[in-house]
């Protein structure tokens, strides 16, 4: 039987437990089903425990029961696809919140997200800010067109609930018997940086703006945005204060040249 | 690729560690008494923190790299992209190895996060020759490539795991990382002498050797990388240096990760015992 072949009875093996098709092909050892065995299980725990690593509030929300027997259930229907498995997980809190078990908690995805974000920013490294001075040598006219790159340690994600004061909770090891939660949009940003992170509210129109120029727009065109969500929106207070919190870092051309 | 001996790479007289996540801040500020350090770098490429630091004690302690994810066995190809990014990272630290495993990982577009093993045979040889070939054309280094730990075999094999190493050395020039412990755990499990193994091995290919705990279960070891390392390690590893004389030792902790110094401990046994070391024999001891 040619390699790929017997890789793909291999692979079967261990990530879809079906193991009587390579059975016949293997030789060595005591048994080889036990040896078989021990591959599947390194690949199921390292991975879950990779998982409940990279989700400890998630953990502590939905119990580690029900998130460890999702975890099982992710590794085996979605098999990392990144050599680097720090960087597998993302569709984690989506599939958590498929499980029928996740029925009574509306916010475990929103939440399970929002801690995929944390561990991203948190490892980030803060690059050397743009100071107003450094803008004050920009023609005024063509700011609009300007577009900016920004922190890489900074992530904004809308909500539904008031996932943030979830977050708090754990992080204070808080744990009150009952805690009454309400559907509440919210608009957060996730900043961190060299093992640290904080986590703001926005007001709706200054998220927009934000998310806007991190994801590449124009201040023309994330103020035009942002005044959409709201017509009272201040473009230039709104840029100062993105300015002051050391948001920015370099200047781009239109278009993302830089 | 002209890699004619070991002489040509850096003789680190001290034993280093596997250096893991949670032991950077401290290795940092305290740098204690290591001889260098070990790095997987799948942990630091996503982890622009985590470089920082290790770029700060790459200027402290020579690096070694040690990728998982380089899959030379598989018979669909290798991630090239991966291998890219691998190369670059090993221009940022400069390190003094470069290294990884004789198993397979990733099948099409999936990493399956363990070291698969290969079927010893002429398919298998021609494949991991021509990936072996094609990462060090890409690094511009030798490869060391490190002999698995085995719980199952294969029909399909028609050489030894020693014959299917040393074949792979002649036909590309790269080097071999000996893992101790693996040959014990293998030797174990495939029902073997270790002994036999390490006297088959090509001497003058050997540039680095392994020591890693493993755990024992239903009459297996299993290299879990999750204890301190066992006696019949440590007394193989005795036998290796007087068979092929010092050579580059890592203790390696991965699981159950241990305080550093309890880590920096290990390393020191192994530093006294290769201290201890006679000159190599001519001939191959028969035991």
């Amino acid at each position: 039987m040619p390699l790929a072949e017997i890789q793909l009875l291999f692979r079967d093996a261990i990530v879809a437990d079906d193991s009587m098709r390579i059975l016949p092909f293997l030789a060595g050892g005591p048994d080889p089903e036990i040896g078989l065995g021990i591959h599947r299980r390194n690949y199921e725990s390292s991975l879950v425990t990779a998982l409940l690593t990279k989700f400890p509030a998630t953990v502590w929300l939905a119990g580690t029961r029900f998130v460890t027997e999702a975890a099982r259930c992710f590794v085996r229907e979605r098999p990392p696809r990144v050599p680097c498995i720090a960087e597998y997980g993302q569709e984690f809190p989506q599939f958590l919140s498929k499980m029928s078990a996740a029925e009574r908690m509306p916010y475990l995805q929103e939440f399970a997200e929002m801690e995929w974000h944390v561990g991203k920013v948190a490892v980030e490294i803060d690059e050397r800010c743009l100071s107003r001075e450094d803008l004050s040598q920009i023609d005024q006219d063509a700011l609009a067109d300007l577009v900016f790159s920004t922190q890489g340690g900074v992530r904004y994600m809308e909500a539904s609930w008031p996932i943030d004061d979830l977050l708090k909770l754990y992080l204070t090891e808080t744990g009150p018997g009952r805690y009454p939660l309400e559907p509440t949009d919210v608009w957060i940003e996730v900043r961190g940086a060299r093992g640290e992170f904080h986590i703001d509210r926005l007001a709706p129109s200054e998220f927009v703006f934000r998310k806007s120029i991190s994801e590449g727009s124009s201040i023309g065109a994330a103020a035009e945005s942002a005044l959409e969500a709201d017509s009272a929106f201040d473009p230039c207070q709104a840029f100062a204060r993105l300015i002051n919190a050391g948001l920015v870092t370099g200047i781009k051309q239109k278009g993302g040249q830089p | 690729m002209p890699f004619a001996n070991t002489s040509i790479l850096p003789m680190l007289s001290e034993a280093g560690i596997g250096l893991r996540l949670p032991h950077i801040a401290e290795v940092l500020a305290t740098r204690p008494r290591a001889g260098w350090l070990e790095i997987h770098p799948e942990n630091f490429l996503p982890n622009p923190h985590a470089m920082e630091l290790l770029t700060e004690l790459s200027r402290i302690y020579p690096i070694s790299v040690h990728t998982v994810g380089i899959s030379v066995g598989s018979a669909m190809g290798i991630d090239r992209l991966h291998l890219s990014r691998i190369g670059e990272f090993a221009d940022r630290i400069d390190p003094v190895f470069i290294s990884g495993h004789l198993a397979w990982s990733t099948r099409d577009t999936e990493y399956l996060n363990d070291l698969l093993p290969l079927p010893f045979n002429k398919e298998a040889l021609e494949l991991v020759t021509t990936h072996v070939k094609e990462v060090q054309d890409t690094l511009g280094r030798p490869y060391l490539v490190e002999n698995p730990s085995s719980y199952v075999g294969f029909h399909a094999t028609t050489m030894s795991e020693v014959e299917f190493l040393s074949e792979l050395v002649l036909r590309t020039g790269c080097r071999l990382l000996a893992d101790v412990s693996n040959v014990v755990v293998s030797a174990h499990n495939m029902n073997y002498d270790p002994y036999r193994y390490i006297d088959s091995l090509p001497a003058d290919a050997i540039a680095e050797l392994h020591l890693g705990g493993y755990t024992t279960e239903r009459n297996l070891l299993i290299d879990t990388h999750a204890a301190a390392v066992a006696d019949p390690s440590w007394e193989l590893y005795k036998y290796t240096l007087h068979r092929i004389g010092p050579r580059p030792t890592l203790i390696e902790w991965d699981n159950d990760i241990p305080s550093l110094s309890k880590l920096i401990a290990e390393a020191e046994h192994a530093e006294a015992i290769s201290s201890q070391a006679v000159q190599p024999e001519v001939h191959c001891a028969t035991r």
